[in-house]
């Protein structure tokens, strides 16, 4: 195999993997927030808030293996 | 996506599209807080109204993360928040429409130079907010081993810190033009309008955690020891 193919396959399997970690911080975001508004709720409003960024956060994860893999690729720089 | 409309001015070249759009968002935060400022009266007008609600906005969250001396930081937050808000949205315009020789017109944040330059700003901002508060105490506390460790630590977050706030931002929203013209290409009647309503909370959301985290980064920098 060329090494550009060899690029590609890697492109793959970075955010493949990249994405199991951010599915799962964003599922266990997920979960605590029904939690906490499930107890409380009075305070969804404030706990959408800080779930949003949360679930931001971890997106960024995915964002990261999404770049890796552009940059495999060949689709930037 | 497609590379960048490269301008060479004397021996700086640079990219002429995202620096267009740079200035339009520039144009219109600009714009929009100088009209929102003429004329203040006590009955205010609507315009000023939605002006105090967005610097109500700010004041809260200022004093509940960083405490009593956040006000003193809100210019720096209000502009990153503002302009990167807008940036993000102006992703959104059919801009594609006009055709540049090379490259096309979208969201300026989907130009890593672009937000790259917003997180050194952040870095050379909190690092100088934590001299001016802390003196030398900001680097190192005292010489005994764990000091040296952390201080070896604060380093490394010197440079992960602008490096993951830079690809966050540009990362999301290169994703979402990415994504659009991937499913543009499956159909392109309807289905993409629930993605593009969906890169509209992408745009505000990562604009609010741009900020956030620059505000954690100066209270973090600024706040007593004990």
């Amino acid at each position: 195999m060329a090494l550009s193919e060899l690029a590609q396959l890697g492109a793959g399997i970075a955010i493949g993997f990249g994405a199991i970690g951010a599915g799962l911080g964003i599922g266990v975001a997920t979960k605590g927030l029904m939690d906490a508004i499930s107890r409380q709720p009075e305070i969804a409003g404030q706990a959408v808030g800080f779930f949003l960024v949360g679930a931001a956060l971890a997106e960024a994860c995915a964002i990261y293996a999404l770049i890796i893999a552009l940059k495999l690729s060949g689709m930037i720089g | 996506m497609e590379g960048h409309y490269l301008v060479t001015i004397g021996n700086i070249t640079f990219n002429a599209d995202t620096v267009i759009t740079m200035w339009l968002a520039m144009g219109f935060v600009l714009l929009l807080s100088f009209a929102a400022t003429r004329n203040l009266s006590i009955i205010p007008s609507k315009l000023q109204a939605f002006a105090e609600g967005v610097m109500n906005f700010f004041w809260n969250l200022a004093d509940t993360m960083i405490g009593k001396e956040g006000r003193k930081h809100i210019p720096l937050l209000a502009s990153l928040f503002l302009f990167i808000i807008t940036a993000n949205l102006m992703g959104q315009i059919p801009w594609k429409l006009y055709h540049l020789k090379n490259g096309e017109l979208a969201s300026p944040t989907n130009d890593i130079n672009m937000t790259a330059a917003m997180a050194v700003i952040v870095l050379i901002y909190y690092v100088a907010a934590g001299i001016s508060k802390k003196k030398f105490k900001f680097f190192i506390h005292g010489f005994s081993f764990v000091d040296i460790i952390l201080f070896l630590v604060e380093i490394l977050e010197m440079i992960t810190r602008p490096l993951t706030l830079a690809l966050r931002l540009f990362g999301n929203i290169l994703a979402g033009e990415i994504l659009i013209s991937a499913i543009i290409g499956i159909c392109a009647w309807g289905l993409p309008l629930p993605f593009m309503f969906f890169e509209i909370l992408v745009a505000c959301v990562q604009a609010l955690v741009f900020m956030m985290l620059t505000m954690v980064y100066i209270s973090s920098a600024i706040k007593e020891e004990h």
